[in-house]
């Protein structure tokens, strides 16, 4: 009990710690402006803001289309116990992305000129108009989390059934719209030709994000649900993490073998061992992000433990930052000339909106019905939440 | 005015360096300061001196720019009389012209907690008024010269092919990125004045209509396949529903 406490009270010093620092980074960005709260320039003025809480927040979430797309229109039951868990991973990662825009974007009041004011020939007109979509997909999906909980037994059971009738097509909505807006975020680097280091540019660099996005999203998937195992309690069928451990290896496969094809097209592979910075953080992308993991994942001590699992799947994770890192900043350093370290105020704001979204996760699987459960203290749910 | 798509010529054997131009430019956008080494917030347009040379930068007001291309809300278009203007009023602040841009011109207001991007407008109230530029009015030595785009192409190309021996063969702005509204000619090779080799000859934004373009065929057969799994695992699952209530039924008897 003494252990648990100390435990407690270490997370809640953490998170203390997170919340100040980011609370007073963003007071330095709103109220002392952008020198003091970021080493953003002209010549590199995205930074981790959008390389990161961005590229990253919308990738590390492709599990949630892809785990509802396997259960709802592939009719893989066995994985319906965590579909709603994996949808609200999306759904909060989504709205953290969202809630970014507040700190990334210079006149954050104007976030809404998108719903008015079109401009199709923009790639980030489309990124931003499926993100709007999807997000209110991922609520509609999520919603019977909360529906259940309308206390009037007759709404609930109106709103749930009209939900049930909705939920395929929604399904199949959202698949369509994050395959669009995943590949989407790497054609926005497209128009960059000329300015992105060879090692990084591709004109598939649609394809390439849409395929690195989805192993990266089901590594975050293990990751949630062993934490919710392990700390949170959670009764889970942990074969479940196995399989789907067993889609990332290819998955990433694929992904570097494509990325090295479309390097030998392009003719960039002479850029592979020159003695420069670039060359570093190339090798690292690919050492995180397919070697470490793939291996890892072949090793049958790491396959058939949880704990293995998590490790894996932390590197990939790690991996996948780095890999959006490299194409939204590493590779344009060398063109602007600008060399580009974020400053303390903008790590602190990036993690704190990851700490909010783990926090609202935290609460959602203690407070709604995340995972089916049959304790006592939710009998009172009935079951109609199961939507088929 | 003439209907015409306005440009600009900037002969680089001309310029002296006096920076008039500059001073010009920062007096009627009422920007602080002296002349800038270079482009910035509050600098639209700067000399970069090349040894023996002088560099006029600014917007080169391309034909079909990256940087309107990209914007998500249309902040910024190509007008009919050549300029490429921005609209304040719009930006949302997201600043993907600016890495888009492959000159780099759009910069940041960062000092500014509502920052807005800035770049040469050429000098778009003036032009609309019947007015040259004002960095081709306060130019003492005739290298930046303002008018209609198709006229100065031409005299670019007349000072070319009279001076034989003097120009490097080629009008930088002409083909670059699918032609641009300010166009350079030089006795010094382009690259050797610092001057980036653009990366395609066509507009950049056909780079990124490619990629979109895509889009309906993704979402035709993509949409169609999904739904047709769907049918297939439903229809998989009835049959074997069916098989089960069978067995039983048999089972029963
Ligand atoms: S030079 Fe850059 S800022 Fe100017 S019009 Fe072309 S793309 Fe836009
Ligand atoms: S910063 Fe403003 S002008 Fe530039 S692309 Fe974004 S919204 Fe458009
Ligand atoms: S055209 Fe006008 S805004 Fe542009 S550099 Fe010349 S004076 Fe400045």
């Amino acid at each position: 009990m003494s252990q648990i406490m100390r435990k407690i009270t270490l997370w809640r010093a953490i998170s203390a710690v997170i919340f100040a620092a980011g609370l007073w980074a963003t007071y330095l960005r709103f109220f002392a402006g952008w020198r003091a709260a970021t080493n953003l320039s002209d010549g590199q003025p995205w930074g981790i803001w959008v390389g990161v809480a961005t590229l990253c927040g919308v990738g590390l979430s492709a599990g949630g289309f892809a785990i509802a797309g396997a259960v709802y229109l592939l009719g893989m039951e066995r994985y319906h116990a965590i579909s709603r868990a994996s949808v609200m991973i999306a759904f909060l990662g989504y709205l953290s992305v969202a809630a970014g825009y507040a700190w990334e974007l210079g006149l954050p009041w104007n976030f809404w000129h998108p719903i008015v004011m079109w401009n199709r020939k923009s790639v980030l007109f489309e990124v931003v108009w499926c993100i709007m979509l999807y997000t209110t997909v991922l609520a509609l999906e999520f919603s019977p989390a909360l529906l259940e909980k309308i206390p009037h037994q007759r709404i609930r059971e109106l709103a749930l059934e009209w939900h049930h009738r909705i939920l395929i097509g929604l399904v199949l909505i959202g698949v369509l719209l994050s395959s669009l807006h995943q590949s989407f975020l790497g054609g926005l680097f497209i128009i960059f030709k000329g300015k992105v280091y060879p090692l990084w540019y591709s004109n598939y660099q649609t394809t390439l994000f849409y395929l690195s996005a989805i192993p990266a999203g089901f590594a975050m998937v293990i990751i949630a649900l062993y934490l919710c195992h392990r700390s949170l309690g959670v009764k889970l069928d942990l074969g479940i993490l196995k399989d789907f451990s067993r889609v990332i290896t290819p998955l990433l496969v694929i992904f570097g073998l494509f990325r090295f094809a479309d390097l030998a097209r392009q003719h960039a592979m002479e850029y592979l061992f020159l003695a420069r910075s670039e060359t570093f953080y190339f090798w690292l992308e690919m050492a995180l992000f397919i070697v470490a993991p793939v291996v890892l994942l072949n090793l049958k001590k790491v396959r058939e433990t949880p704990i293995g699992l998590y490790w894996a799947s932390a590197i990939t994770v790690m991996g996948f930052i780095t890999h959006r890192i490299n194409v939204s900043i590493t590779a344009l350093e060398r063109a602007t000339g600008t060399h580009y370290v974020p400053k303390w105020s903008e790590l602190a704001v990036t993690i704190m909106l990851v700490a909010t979204a783990v926090i609202a996760f935290r609460w959602a699987v203690l407070h709604l019905k995340i995972f089916p459960r049959v304790e006592p203290r939710t009998r009172w749910l009935a079951e109609p939440a199961e939507a088929d | 005015m003439s209907k015409q798509s306005k440009a600009l010529l900037i002969d680089i054997t001309k310029c002296i360096g006096c920076q008039q131009c500059s001073v010009a430019c920062k007096a009627g956008h009422k920007q602080p300061g002296d002349p800038e080494p270079t482009l910035s917030a509050t600098a639209f347009t700067v000399i970069e001196p090349r040894g023996e040379k002088f560099v006029r930068r600014l917007c080169m007001h391309c034909e079909d720019p990256s940087c309107a291309s990209v914007c998500p809300v249309g902040a910024i278009v190509k007008t009919a009389q050549g300029a490429v203007r921005y609209d304040g009023s719009k930006c949302i602040g997201c600043r993907y012209c600016m890495i888009a841009c492959p000159f780099s011109v759009p910069k940041y207001e960062w000092s500014k907690l509502a920052p807005y991007v800035t770049k040469c407008d050429m000098c778009a109230e003036r032009v609309l008024a019947g007015k040259q530029t004002l960095c081709a009015e306060a130019c003492p030595t005739g290298a930046t010269t303002f008018g209609d785009r198709e006229d100065l192409l031409m005299e670019a190309h007349k000072r070319i092919v009279e001076n034989p021996g003097t120009y490097v063969p080629r009008i930088y702005g002409e083909k670059e990125v699918g032609g641009t509204s300010v166009f350079y000619i030089s006795d010094v090779p382009f690259e050797q004045l610092g001057f980036i080799e653009p990366p395609m000859n066509q507009p950049m934004p056909t780079l990124s209509a490619a990629a979109l373009g895509e889009v309906p065929t993704v979402v035709t057969i993509g949409g169609s396949l999904l739904a047709g799994l769907y049918w297939f695992t439903q229809r998989r699952r009835e049959v074997a529903l069916a098989q089960v209530a069978e067995q039983d039924e048999k089972e029963r008897n």
